[in-house]
């Protein structure tokens, strides 16, 4: 009978003991991946949204894979577009005429070799207000993204999902990212070394 | 202190009092000249003291101060309540020196001094504080600032993620975030530190330099950056004896300010050197003090209480980008929703091969890092 009594008793032991040792302090979940995983379930939006953020900020929609997504519009913010309003004989015309106004002089490309690259890699002298892609395809000027991604496939891909670039407001919905142009300058992509913009001389202090 | 107000009130300047209060000539500030002395009416004064020690005035000395049940909260109050009274009220209430603004003043600390914690409180009674907080800041500095109360919204978990290849070390998240969280500038107190580690010794945070001063990114480091990472199972949270600090449900970690004892449990119980301590009062330049505040956030803080990264809650819970994220000029840092599908950090984790700091504490940080 005792012992019956002693065996009942470990049993509802070991089951309270399984129960309580199962508890964590972030609640009914495991760890934060089930949790995500569990609340995401039933996601139906929220009521933030980066609408008013983007308001004033002209952007088209663009979709790539199976993402949709805004990006700046570009054409507008170039300065001398469209292209054609100088550029109206071909270039051999334009060029070493002493009547020719100078344009793009400063502009020197350090984008991979010149092996690989040159001007025309990416431009087309007839066809100057669009761009053009390797096979010679024309790209327009707001879809430059699909120029960059020729080569650039693993950041193409990395940008389409969001882990590279930046947003162009906020992080709610509607996602709106910025282009390859609006970080990177295309004739000279790579991020100059420059110094941080902050010191901490208290930091140093403390630590004498 | 009949209804259920969880701090006590005293109405120095509502209309009531005014008209039935010892001064009978109607005037509502300064003096109308008919009072010899600066006391309040027997009335007032019973009423108030009633309201402050209740019970135990029946009762008379030894007996009144020793014989009584009572916690040491309430104690600390009613005795506050008495000294206030004595010290506080008689000056100001019916002065013939003190204006309104005196008087409103002191009405304001009055209510800021005995309101609960800002996680118990109603909606009406957190945006009570914030305009009593805003109010107060006009009255003492003329200066208008907004202030919000805005709660966590539904089906929104906030997350992070960090990549440490695109990071170049520019630190301009630092200065940023020392901008928009009105951080104090003598100390020159940061949330963000940047820490730039060799290549090939892998994450020694022992060897990095998180205070570094030359052209970066140097030949042969990378750069690594830290800050509170909103743990979902906060072990700071857990250590404080007052439940200054919490997680809210949209995941942030919060303080408030005002109930914080400053005892430095959750500095040191926090494995990521996430909180900061302010061991005098933050000092601001007016002119640089960002205006758009939040109570759980960036708003002025004071001597002997800890503050920390908050993903800037004033502006994550507007929809905005913290101010790290936006500063960021190389796209290192990812924030959002971490409940929506489609979500760009959703497709960090999903996508790339993501990892935390000691992950095997169980904290669970919402602050992830990856490599491109």
């Amino acid at each position: 009978m005792n012992k019956h009594i002693l065996y009942i008793l470990t049993c509802v032991f070991f089951c309270l003991f399984t129960l309580c040792s199962c508890k964590h302090g972030e609640g009914e979940y495991h760890n934060i991946t089930d949790k995500i995983e569990a609340e995401s379930k039933n996601y139906h939006g929220t009521s933030i949204s980066s609408e008013s953020l983007l308001e004033g900020i002209h952007t088209i929609e663009i979709t790539e894979g199976k993402h949709t997504f805004l990006i700046p519009e570009r054409k507008s913010k170039i300065t001398s577009y469209a292209c054609t309003e100088c550029h109206s004989k071909p270039l051999s015309d334009m060029q070493n005429t002493e009547e020719a106004k100078k344009a793009h002089w400063d502009i020197k490309l350090t984008h991979a070799d010149l092996n690989t690259m040159n001007c025309i890699t990416c431009h087309n002298g007839a066809d100057m207000n669009n761009l053009q892609s390797l096979t010679g395809s024309s790209i327009d000027f707001n879809r430059s993204y699909k120029l960059c991604s020729q080569c650039h496939s693993r950041q193409f891909e990395d940008w389409k999902g969001g882990a590279h670039g930046k947003k162009v407001a906020g992080w709610a919905p509607p996602r709106a990212s910025m282009t390859c142009v609006n970080c990177h300058n295309p004739h000279k992509p790579g991020f100059e070394t420059r110094w941080p913009s902050s010191y901490n001389t208290q930091k140093i202090k403390e630590r004498e | 202190m009949s209804d259920n107000k969880k701090w006590f009130s005293l109405d120095l300047s509502s209309p009531k009092k005014q008209s039935t209060g010892s001064c009978g000539c109607g005037k509502t500030s300064g003096g109308c000249g008919s009072h010899t002395n600066d006391q309040i009416s027997d009335e007032d004064f019973d009423a108030a003291v009633d309201a402050a020690i209740g019970e135990e005035r029946k009762k008379d000395g030894f007996d009144q101060v020793f014989d009584v049940k009572m916690d040491r909260r309430t104690a600390f109050r009613q005795l506050t309540a008495s000294l206030m009274i004595g010290a506080g009220a008689v000056s100001t209430s019916c002065s013939v020196t003190t204006g309104e603004n005196t008087k409103e003043k002191a009405q304001i600390d009055w209510e800021e001094q005995f309101k609960g914690n800002y996680k118990l409180m109603t909606d009406e009674e957190r945006n009570a504080t914030v305009e009593r907080l805003v109010r107060s800041y006009q009255l003492r500095k003329k200066k208008n600032i907004n202030m919000s109360s805005q709660n966590a919204e539904k089906d929104v978990l906030f997350g992070y993620a960090f990549n440490i290849s695109k990071c170049q070390g520019y630190m301009d998240c630092v200065s940023a975030c020392v901008e928009e969280n009105n951080q104090d500038r003598n100390s020159q107190m940061q949330y963000i530190r940047i820490h730039e580690m060799k290549d090939g010794k892998g994450l020694k945070f022992d060897e990095a330099d998180d205070n570094y001063y030359h052209e970066v990114p140097a030949e042969g480091h990378f750069y690594m950056g830290t800050q509170c990472f909103h743990c979902d199972n906060p072990p700071c949270v857990d250590v404080c004896p007052v439940q200054a600090t919490w997680r809210e449900d949209d995941g942030l970690v919060v303080i408030d300010y005002d109930w914080c004892v400053g005892c430095r449990y959750c500095m040191a119980a926090c494995p990521y050197d996430g909180r900061r301590f302010n061991w005098s009062t933050p000092k601001v330049p007016e002119n640089e003090i960002n205006k758009n505040q939040h109570y759980l956030g960036n708003r002025m803080r004071k001597k002997g209480v800890m503050e920390k990264c908050t993903f800037c809650v004033q502006r994550s819970r507007a929809g905005k980008n913290p101010a790290c994220v936006d500063a960021c000029p190389t796209g290192a840092r990812i924030f959002g929703n971490l409940l929506d599908p489609k979500s760009t950090i959703r497709w960090v984790l999903e996508n790339k091969k993501v990892f935390r700091l000691k992950e095997d504490l169980g904290t669970e940080p919402k602050f992830w890092y990856f490599m491109d």
